[in-house]
């Protein structure tokens, strides 16, 4: 059971905040910064609360920190695929305009290093969405500004790699240990027997990586029958009785 | 009958769906000619100089859209109005004796004050967007307050409040009896109604402003079904599935959002006969109009088999769109992107536009659009790999990337896209931001190297309701 404004690891303060109108209050802020802070160092995630800090930025403009709401975009991209990145996205001001048109309307979009930054990032949550995982990893190494905007968040990269790790366990058997290097951006096959023994437990046998049977990629054939219940005729059996013949 | 036998007379009405209907289609009967009394009212008070008849104007006024060219003086004054209208009834001493036309008059105070404060934003971004009147865009410089976000949730929560709706409905769920819960204001029904349809105001306000997951929040305490109050007022039925619809659209539980927009339309396409020549009816069809356009993008990315009314309805109105969407590829962007934008909520900014940089008051329409359309395109190409996947059940990746012209590694981002597409959250039980991941689609497979297995799961012959409906026909 997935319950989306619940998380095991919010405590117990920003908990009461969420559920009352103090989410509305700019006094809480601050409150918020520190949770995404915490998130950002102890590698939890708690999306429900940042959406409240974003909605609180949204009605407060001034109030907007612009490295806290980079962490926060930063953060719901440890977690594709999932809608968390756009429902972030979506409470911003409508000025940063995630995904400009075309290079022009980029350029002219860049009015300044906040709304470059969020382009930056949009540009990496679509490479994930797409499951574009080599871009991904080369486009995040080809500018120094990612570096700075994901140097906050403790263990970024492995986050990422993890996730990756998961959608591959999902759709391969077996996958070759070439391709595997380049979605997780491990550059030696020690990197890799290493990384995939340690969090996946899969091995590496010659050049193909082997992931073990799991509910997702067994990919099993069935028929599903049509789930008959009584209550289905009710109308029909009142009738029955209803107009006796 | 009025308000609390209603809610009163509820448990004997049962599961019957059928007597529940003819209570409902009564209840639409009652809200046409209530439109009709409305008109006489406005007549009667317009009249009146005494404070008992100003009052009554306010009521009147509150609950009557304003004309579409009406000044900025004038919605600002509309903004006045409500705010003393709402502090007389949230703090007087004491509930407020207030003799309200109907409680359907509830609905439509709610739904005009959050249409007006909508319009309104919009009308402010625009005017700083496009340059626009100079004496408008100072005299909304002068009143960055008016129509704030701030007073806006703030008349809506305390309503909530104030009529302790949220507790009334937890007891119903819980099937002890509201009005211990009522206290002095919500056992009025004029409280009850404000507080309740404030709800679903909440829900709208929020989606307005993009945050979806708190709108469909808000709804904790309502249940989604025939019996919820909100059936009792055809406008607000509408308008509750198609923003709760909406909302799960826009979180990707685009099985949830099928459900929500199903649900109404086939209440409506069954009501059809009692819509024509009500004041209304021009808004629903519009909606009705939409709700197909969501529907049809929502089967587009999430392909599922429709009830047959509303199948056949959407290729009627969108049968062109609605197959170039299902077939994918970069043909359909612009489709999706055409039928989004005619049927998404007129989204606001909150906050007062920036009136010395044009530039920067971008429409939040084009906001909205440009991430869903982010989606759109990175799920592009399902529909092709499905449509051929279903054609094997072995197959080699770099056979098939030769029949679509792509590298492998494309067709291994395609294939991981199209699988992660197909697990998806959807409700079961409990609150509605609730769900249970689930596989959604019939075609799974998964990629031992480069080959790729396929698993096809067949849903066997439904013959329940096809024969529930011939025996209702002959019988």
């Amino acid at each position: 059971m997935v319950a989306f404004d619940k998380c095991e690891t919010r405590p117990a303060h920003i908990d009461v905040i969420l559920n009352g109108l103090d989410r509305y209050n700019p006094e809480t802020t601050t409150v918020f910064q520190d949770y995404v802070a915490q998130q950002c160092e102890d590698r939890s995630f708690d999306l429900y609360a940042n959406l409240a800090l974003l909605k609180l930025y949204q009605f407060n403009p001034h109030l907007l920190q612009p490295d806290t709401v980079t962490n926060v975009l930063v953060k719901a991209l440890t977690v594709f695929p999932s809608p968390a990145f756009s429902l972030c996205l979506a409470l911003l001001p409508a000025h940063t305009q995630p995904f400009p048109a075309s290079s022009e309307a980029q350029a002219a979009s860049q009015t300044s290093d906040f709304v470059e930054s969020v382009q930056k990032l949009s540009r990496l949550s679509t490479l994930l969405e797409s499951a574009q995982y080599t871009q991904f990893w080369s486009t995040l190494n080809s500018d120094d500004l990612y570096a700075d905007l994901t140097a906050d968040i403790a263990g970024f990269e492995e986050l990422i790699r993890i996730r990756i790790a998961v959608e591959v366990g999902k759709a391969f058997r077996t996958i070759t240990a070439e391709s595997l290097e380049q979605w997780l951006d491990l550059r030696s096959r020690d990197a890799l027997a290493k990384f995939v023994a340690d969090v996946c437990s899969w091995k590496v046998e010659g050049d193909v990586v082997r992931v073990p049977t799991n509910k997702e990629n067994e990919a099993r054939s069935e028929v599903k029958s049509e789930r008959v219940g009584v209550d289905m005729f009710g109308r029909v059996i009142r009738r029955g009785f209803e107009q006796p013949a | 009958m009025s308000y609390d036998d209603r809610v009163n007379a509820r448990p004997s009405l049962n599961d019957e769906s059928d007597v529940e209907e003819e209570a409902l289609v009564n209840d639409y009967r009652e809200q046409v000619n209530f439109e009709d009394g409305l008109s006489d009212l406005d007549r009667t008070t317009s009249l009146g100089g005494s404070q008992a008849q100003d009052l009554q104007a306010q009521l009147a006024a509150a609950a009557t859209p304003l004309e579409y060219q009406a000044t900025l003086e004038t919605k600002f004054a509309s903004y006045d109005n409500y705010c003393s209208l709402f502090h007389y009834i949230l703090n007087s001493e004491g509930p407020v004796d207030l003799e309200v036309p109907s409680y359907y008059w509830a609905w439509d105070v709610i739904d005009e004050f959050i249409y007006q404060f909508e319009s309104f934003c919009r009308y402010r971004n625009r005017v700083a967007r496009t340059g626009g009147s100079v004496e408008e865009a100072q005299l909304l410089r002068e009143n960055p307050n008016t129509w704030g976000c701030y007073s806006v949730l703030n008349v809506l929560y305390s309503l909530i409040q104030r009529s302790q709706i949220n507790e009334q409905l937890a007891a119903i769920k819980r099937g002890d009896d509201p009005v211990a819960f009522a206290g002095e204001y919500g056992s009025r029904p004029l409280y009850k109604m404000l507080g309740y349809f404030s709800i679903i105001g909440l829900l709208r306000v929020h989606c307005l402003l993009g945050d979806f997951s708190l709108a469909i929040k808000t709804l904790d305490d309502i249940e989604m079904n025939k019996k919820a109050m909100f059936a009792r007022v055809m406008a607000a039925h509408f308008t509750t599935y198609y923003y709760v619809g909406f909302s799960y659209m826009m979180m990707r539980r685009y099985a949830d959002a099928i459900r929500m927009f199903s649900h109404i339309l086939v209440y409506v396409s069954r009501t059809k006969n009692f819509q024509k020549g009500g004041n209304s009816y021009d808004a629903i069809a519009k909606k009705n109009d939409q709700m197909y356009a969501l529907i049809a993008i929502c089967v587009a990315l999430h392909p599922t088999r429709l009830d047959d009314t509303i199948h056949s309805a959407v290729r009627e109105k969108y049968g062109e769109q609605f197959h170039r969407m299902q077939q994918g590829g970069p043909e359909a962007l612009p489709v999706f992107e055409e039928l989004f934008r005619s049927a998404c909520p007129k989204f606001i900014s909150p906050t007062p536009p920036d009136f010395d940089n044009p530039a920067l008051n971008v429409d939040p329409v084009d906001h909205h659009t440009a991430i869903f359309m982010d989606e759109v395109k990175n799920t592009l190409f399902n529909p092709t790999i499905r449509s051929y996947l279903k054609l094997y059940t072995t197959m080699d990746l770099k056979k098939l990337a030769g029949f679509l012209e792509v590298e492998p590694e494309q067709l291994r981002s395609w294939l991981l896209v199209n699988k992660q597409r197909s697990r998806q959250i959807r409700w079961v039980e409990g609150g509605l931001l609730e769900g249970e991941a689930v596989i959604s689609n019939d075609l799974d497979y998964a990629l031992e190297d480069d080959l790729i297995h396929v698993s096809e799961t067949k849903a066997g012959r439904r013959l329940v309701d096809w024969y529930l409906r011939n025996l209702a026909r002959v019988y």
